[in-house]
């Protein structure tokens, strides 16, 4: 469970997100115009940023968290992958969710490796896994992305738009995967995709002007949508199932 | 096999180097304890290369940490103007006219490390200010800084004597000279430091590579983990150029040439580079000494010489 109170986020002297009340007790979509402060409110969730107000999980201020403890209860997925080793390889690079679960200064544990194997192998990828990661399409990084985030374990998973560069394809792939892993884990998912956030099928936070509102029911609906987005709809096409 | 090559040939460089220099020695008279051969190989020669050793791995591990840590490839203790703090404070104590302050220690020794060390606080200092710790901006103060200190020490050459600034110049350019074995000691011990931290620190490197931001959401704590091993390889650096002089291109190319021959995460390159760093000093500093008529050759001029076209013919072929 997750609960933000209080929440204000400044950035360059700008406010992005004001007063933020919300109480996260399962799945979550997060909507928003670009630059409205999606982002920056799951970076909030994670304790990455200066903030001033309140968020706890599981009723803990995150502030009073370990690097490792909040390893093991959250991870976040970001949108495109940001790589500086061009070597590392798929299995190299899943491993490295375990780095909580690892004793400091030893190797991966072999049950570490058995973790990160069936992860390749749940995700339809081990037979990349000797590939370097940065010589993968944009639809396997991500892919990478969320078997790394998976070897983590964490209780909450935070993807930030997972299929920004992603065809319609790679894109239901995903989008299958995500609504899956809802079973296993408290997913948050931010995105532009109203398709990937009909289909993922959760309470909906549009944030617009620094703040925010939930709805819990009839979001998907022409009129909400161009109303929010300023844009005309006519009914969500995509089928994912 | 090209790979293995360059190993084998290297080793046999540091194997013969010792027996290479101004004058020859037979074994037979390195072997007998009273002859001046003995005293030469087991009190310049021996003392030397193990100096060269320790020099190219503090350099090429202090290169391949800086180039990880700031996820930059042109990020050396050099290009961020470390070494030319050492060469200003080198320059500074000549100028005074200091001869030894305490315990017999070199004031240039001292002003050297002193002026390193500066530079590290003053850079980690300004990093604050940047926006987002953005890398590029890093490397653009470490060059400032370069060119402030390049200018500092132009106006120690303006007041200096004809004799300090020989001095200087001499200091400039690097040498790995050693009496004795006082310092290949001293440097052996903090190599071995810095080998052992950053190899303990292996797998916050791997995860840092990746990106800071992600590393942390890993649960590596970025910001000890940069401050411990930045101080452990100043402290390395500092100590290594106000023996030797600044000596360049080695912690910018030996990483580069070792991930180039050995394609592969950085965790499994710290070994590979820490050895090929230190014969590849000792193969320069061979043929400075080979080389030697009247007086020896700098080693700065022989590391830029043989590295450079070596890194660009690195960068343009592949080595399979």
């Amino acid at each position: 469970m997750i609960d933000i109170k209080d929440l204000t986020c400044t950035f360059n002297a700008q406010i992005i997100l004001q007063n933020i009340n919300l109480n996260i007790q399962s799945h979550l979509c997060i909507l928003g115009a670009n630059g409205s402060g999606k982002s920056t409110l799951a970076k909030a969730i994670c304790g990455l940023i200066e903030q001033d107000g309140e968020v706890s999980i599981n009723a803990t201020d995150i502030k009073e968290f370990s690097l490792i403890q909040k390893a093991k209860l959250i991870s976040y997925i970001p949108a495109k992958l940001e790589i500086y080793d061009s070597f590392i390889s798929l299995e190299e690079f899943v491993l490295l969710g375990r780095f909580a679960y690892k004793r400091s200064f030893f190797e991966y544990s072999d049950k570490d490796k058995d973790i990160a194997q069936e992860t390749l192998e749940f995700l339809k990828i081990s037979h990349l896994k000797e590939h370097a990661v940065c010589s993968l399409s944009s639809g396997e990084q991500q892919l990478s992305l969320i078997a790394q985030a998976l070897t983590q374990q964490s209780q909450v998973m935070i993807f930030d738009e997972p299929t920004a560069n992603l065809d319609p394809h790679n894109t239901k792939i995903i989008a299958q995967y995500i609504k899956g892993l809802k079973e296993r884990h408290q997913v948050i998912l931010i995105t532009h995709d109203l398709h990937l956030a009909s289909y993922f099928d959760a309470d909906v936070a549009f944030i617009k002007n620094k703040a925010l509102t939930l709805y819990t029911q009839n979001f998907f609906n022409d009129a909400t949508l161009s109303e929010l987005y300023d844009v005309k709809f006519k009914g969500l096409v995509a089928q994912y199932d | 096999m090209t790979k293995l090559f360059i190993w084998f040939a290297l080793l046999g460089i540091v194997l013969t180097s010792p027996f290479i220099g101004a004058v020859n020695l037979e074994l037979s008279e390195i072997l007998n304890p009273e002859s001046l051969a003995n005293k030469i190989f087991f009190d310049l020669r021996i003392p030397r290369v193990l100096f060269a050793f320790f020099a190219g791995v503090i350099l090429s591990l202090s290169g391949l940490l800086f180039q990880t840590l700031f996820r930059n490839a042109l990020m050396t203790p050099y290009t961020l103007g470390i070494s030319s703090g050492a060469v200003l404070g080198a320059g500074i104590a000549i100028k005074l006219g200091l001869g030894s302050l305490f315990f017999g220690i070199a004031a240039i020794s001292v002003f050297g490390f002193l002026g390193a060390i500066f530079t590290v606080f003053l850079l980690i200092y300004l990093s604050q200010y940047l926006q987002n710790a953005q890398h590029t901006s890093l490397l653009l103060l470490g060059i400032a800084l370069s060119l402030f200190y390049t200018s500092a020490l132009m106006i120690v050459f303006y007041l200096g004597s004809a004799m300090q600034n020989d001095m200087l110049i001499r200091f400039t350019m690097g040498s790995l000279s050693v009496i004795g074995w006082t310092h290949p000691l001293m440097l052996g011990v903090i190599s071995a430091l810095l080998f052992l931290s950053v190899y303990l620190y292996r797998f916050e490197l791997e995860l840092l590579s990746i990106s800071k931001s992600q590393a942390s959401l890993k649960g590596v704590n970025t910001k000890k983990t940069t401050l411990t091993l930045l101080m452990i390889s100043s402290l390395g650096i500092g100590t290594l150029v106000s023996i030797s002089g600044p000596i360049g291109f080695i912690g910018l190319i030996v990483p580069h040439i070792v991930a180039k021959l050995h394609p592969s995460t950085v965790k499994n390159r710290i070994v590979k580079t820490a050895l090929f760093g230190g014969f590849f000093l000792v193969l320069c500093d061979t043929i400075t000494r080979a080389l030697t008529t009247q007086s020896e050759l700098p080693i700065g001029i022989v590391t830029a010489l043989i590295g450079g076209p070596f890194f660009i013919y690195l960068i343009i072929s592949k080595v399979k």
